[in-house]
């Protein structure tokens, strides 16, 4: 599953599993470039891994919480704790290989 | 749809210059050229504007001597020849925009004056503020500078004359070959900001003999190993990390005799230095290979530390450097210092072992710490050149010179520069980094400020005898290394015949995802002022986007794609040896796409935010 939430919206996932948070900017690149990546990802695993997308610019009290300096910015949280961060553009093989990491941990 | 974005074909250098050296040749065998009515032609290679070839024939075998006349007796530049009928002879060290006096005489012979006028050099030429030395001192040799910003790589007299300049982007250092041909870098570059496709082995008058491609590249520095072959600084451009990788590659085929991967016997991350990044974490700037010891050095800017490996089983022998904040297990690899008085180096260039087994380099200083809270500023900081003695039996190290750290900020370079070892007590000292604002040292890259008048860099190369400094040449600008070399040497100066292309490119990194979108069947439009220049085994696309746009070149034949992802986000590089690519412009963007992997023709398009657009040009990788 792919969404883009809200500050709101991102406590009815708070706990969840394991959720792949990407913090993007409308004005980046790499961010959406990344955007392509993640649906390719999603596409692989469909409802099994949560992909919540995270406005930079308008979500700032999540960006605080989870300390996000930069964008794009890929947190891995497992069951709400943050296991993996990624920043800058990454490609499809090193993200899976993250979410494979903790996948099989479950 | 009509029309293409603007296209060129770029035939290589090596086969221009072919033709240049066919045409002259041909035209000397139908001329009944003499001493008397000797064929001249200035930079019959292209690329070495201030050299010349003059060719003859004699009704015997003589030997000849060539003397550029200089602009006082000193400067004369004089060199003779072998006994040959016919005389093909390189001239060097010809002034520029001058009516250079030539003399030519034959053994025992005539003799014949002729004037060369040769153009004055471009504005972008390293400007000599200042020479200081005796030319008793300097003799026939020049201080050789290469780039680090948009000048090119030029060579000074005693007099701080230009008696040699080459016009294309060769970077990283000069080196003299034993054959003494010169070994640089080629003028292609494959990746940003400085990896360079290969290397060149040429003669002084800009002939090439062989041009070596690498899978990986080049960067900052080779070496010849006594056997010939030669050890390059590269780099596995499809993996996440650059500049930690050394090979040994054969000078006859080019091909890859030994690979050195950094990461073998140090992990990323550990000992960083101020300007470390994950990408870039170790920096190698230099490689030196010591026979007695069989082991190579080799300069990691990143890690502020040189590291010596066994040449034949790799194994870490030990480290010079600041041990703060290394892991315990890398801890028995360092010295202990002995006597005083002693400073670790921190961002240090170009390693040099001495005959006798001590290490030096340029010690740049950069943030003079491996403690964050302790950096230094620039403006507080200074540089040297720095020997220290090692006993490795003991592991202790002994610093047994220094010069550098009495002239403060005004010789601080935070990058590039060199020190050069010729005999005890007698050293180069390089510091061609310098770089003020406002007046200060500045904290920034001048390579991302070209142009902004408030940013003036010096390059400061001086030589030290018995520690008095005998010679100083300061020049407007940043340049990476200095050498002293003579124009002239004692073997071929200048062989004609067909160059040889050696080794291999690499297969350019692909992105691993492709935008799957139709194309809207419009070329790019203008306002991106894109272009594709196409060589014969590879292609280079230039444009300008906006910052945050996302951009993707994709190489279409039918269902098969290649993706190509293009940055246009700001680039925050801690390390830029080489600014001599960087644009003016950040909006500007450089894609070189080697042909190597792929096969057929391929349609040029190019994704731009929510459009794919055609470029109208197909590229030919060789037969399917």
């Amino acid at each position: 599953m792919l969404k883009e939430i809200t500050e709101k919206e991102y406590e009815q996932y708070r706990g969840s599993s394991l959720v792949l948070a990407d913090f993007f900017s409308s004005t980046c690149g790499p961010c959406k470039m990344l955007s392509y990546v993640l649906k390719d990802i999603e596409a692989q695993y469909g409802d099994s891994l949560i992909i919540l997308k995270v406005d930079f610019d308008e979500n700032k009290e999540l960006v605080e919480e989870f300390q996000v300096t930069a964008y794009p910015t890929l947190i891995l949280l497992k069951e709400g704790k943050e296991v993996e961060r990624m920043q800058g553009l990454a490609a499809k093989p090193a993200i899976i290989k993250m979410i494979e990491k903790y996948k099989e941990e479950k | 749809m009509a029309g293409r974005i603007s296209y060129s074909y770029q035939r290589s250098l090596i086969e221009r210059q072919q033709e240049s050296e066919d045409k002259m040749l041909k035209e000397f065998e139908a001329g009944n050229y003499t001493i008397d009515n000797p064929m001249v032609v200035v930079n019959p290679y292209l690329i070495v504007p201030l050299s010349a070839v003059v060719l003859f024939m004699t009704d015997t075998e003589t030997a000849v001597t060539v003397t550029v006349r200089g602009k006082e007796r000193y400067g004369d530049i004089r060199h003779t020849f072998p006994k040959a009928q016919k005389h093909i002879l390189p001239v060097l060290g010809l002034y520029a925009g001058y009516e250079n006096k030539v003399e030519i005489e034959l053994y025992r012979g005539k003799k014949k004056t002729i004037t060369i006028q040769t153009e004055e050099l471009d504005k972008d030429v390293p400007v000599c503020i200042s020479m200081k030395t005796s030319p008793g001192y300097l003799r026939d040799q020049m201080i050789f500078i290469s780039p680090a910003l948009n000048q090119l790589a030029t060579a000074y007299d005693y007099r701080g004359d230009i008696r040699w300049h080459i016009n294309v982007p060769t970077v990283f250092d000069i080196k003299r070959l034993r054959n003494g041909n010169l070994l640089m870098s080629t003028e292609r570059l494959i990746e940003m900001p400085y990896y360079m496709s290969g290397l060149y082995e040429m003669s002084m008058t800009g002939k090439i003999y062989r041009e070596y491609s690498l899978p990986g590249g080049t960067h900052h520095d080779d070496f010849e190993m006594p056997d010939g072959s030669l050890l390059v600084l590269t780099e596995d451009l499809r993996s996440d990390t650059v500049e930690d990788m050394c090979v040994l590659i054969d000078r006859e085929s080019g091909e890859i005799l030994k690979t050195w991967d950094f990461k073998d016997v140090l992990t990323p991350g550990e000992g960083r230095s101020g300007s470390a990044t994950s990408k870039d974490w170790f920096h190698n700037n230099a490689v030196w290979y010591d026979e007695k010891t069989n082991s190579l050095t080799f300069s990691g800017r990143h890690v502020d530390a040189m590291i010596n490996l066994d040449f034949d089983t790799g194994k870490l022998n030990w480290i010079i450097g600041d041990p703060t904040g290394w892991p315990e297990e890398k801890l028995p690899y360092f010295f202990k210092p002995v006597n005083e008085p002693f400073e670790w180096q921190y961002e240090q260039h170009a390693c040099v072992v001495t005959p006798d087994g001590d290490v030096m380099c340029f010690d740049n200083g950069h943030y003079r710490s491996k403690i964050k809270e302790h950096y230094l500023k620039n403006k507080d900081n200074y540089s040297r050149g720095v020997r220290y003695h090692i006993n490795t039996d003991e592991m202790t190290i002994e610093q047994v010179w220094q010069y550098g750290k009495e002239r403060g900020a005004d010789f601080f370079s935070q990058y590039i520069s060199n020190v050069e070892y010729y005999g005890e007590g007698h050293y180069m000292v390089h510091s061609g980094g310098i770089q003020y604002y406002k007046g200060e040292a500045y904290e920034g890259f001048a390579a991302n400020m070209q142009g902004d008048p408030d940013i003036s860099t010096r390059s400061v190369t001086l030589e030290v005898l018995n520690d008095e400094v005998v010679l100083e040449l300061v020049v407007e600008g940043n340049y990476y290394r200095g050498e002293k070399l003579s124009l002239y040497h004692d073997m071929c100066n200048l062989k004609t015949g067909p160059a040889k292309r050696l080794g291999h490119m690499g297969v350019t990194k692909e992105f691993d995802t492709i935008i799957e979108m139709d194309s809207c069947y419009q070329v790019l439009p203008d306002r991106y002022a894109a272009s594709i220049k196409e060589e014969d085994d590879r292609f280079t696309f230039k444009a300008t986007f906006e910052k945050g746009q996302l951009v993707m070149l994709t190489l279409e034949k039918g269902e098969e794609k290649h993706g190509y992802y293009i940055s246009t986000s700001a680039n925050q590089l801690t390390a830029l040896c080489c600014g001599t690519f960087v644009s003016k412009d950040d909006r500007d963007v450089t894609l070189s796409v080697n042909k190597a992997g792929l096969r057929g023709l391929y349609a040029i398009k190019v994704i731009v935010d929510d459009e794919k657009y055609e470029t109208g040009i197909t590229v030919d990788c060789g037969r399917p």
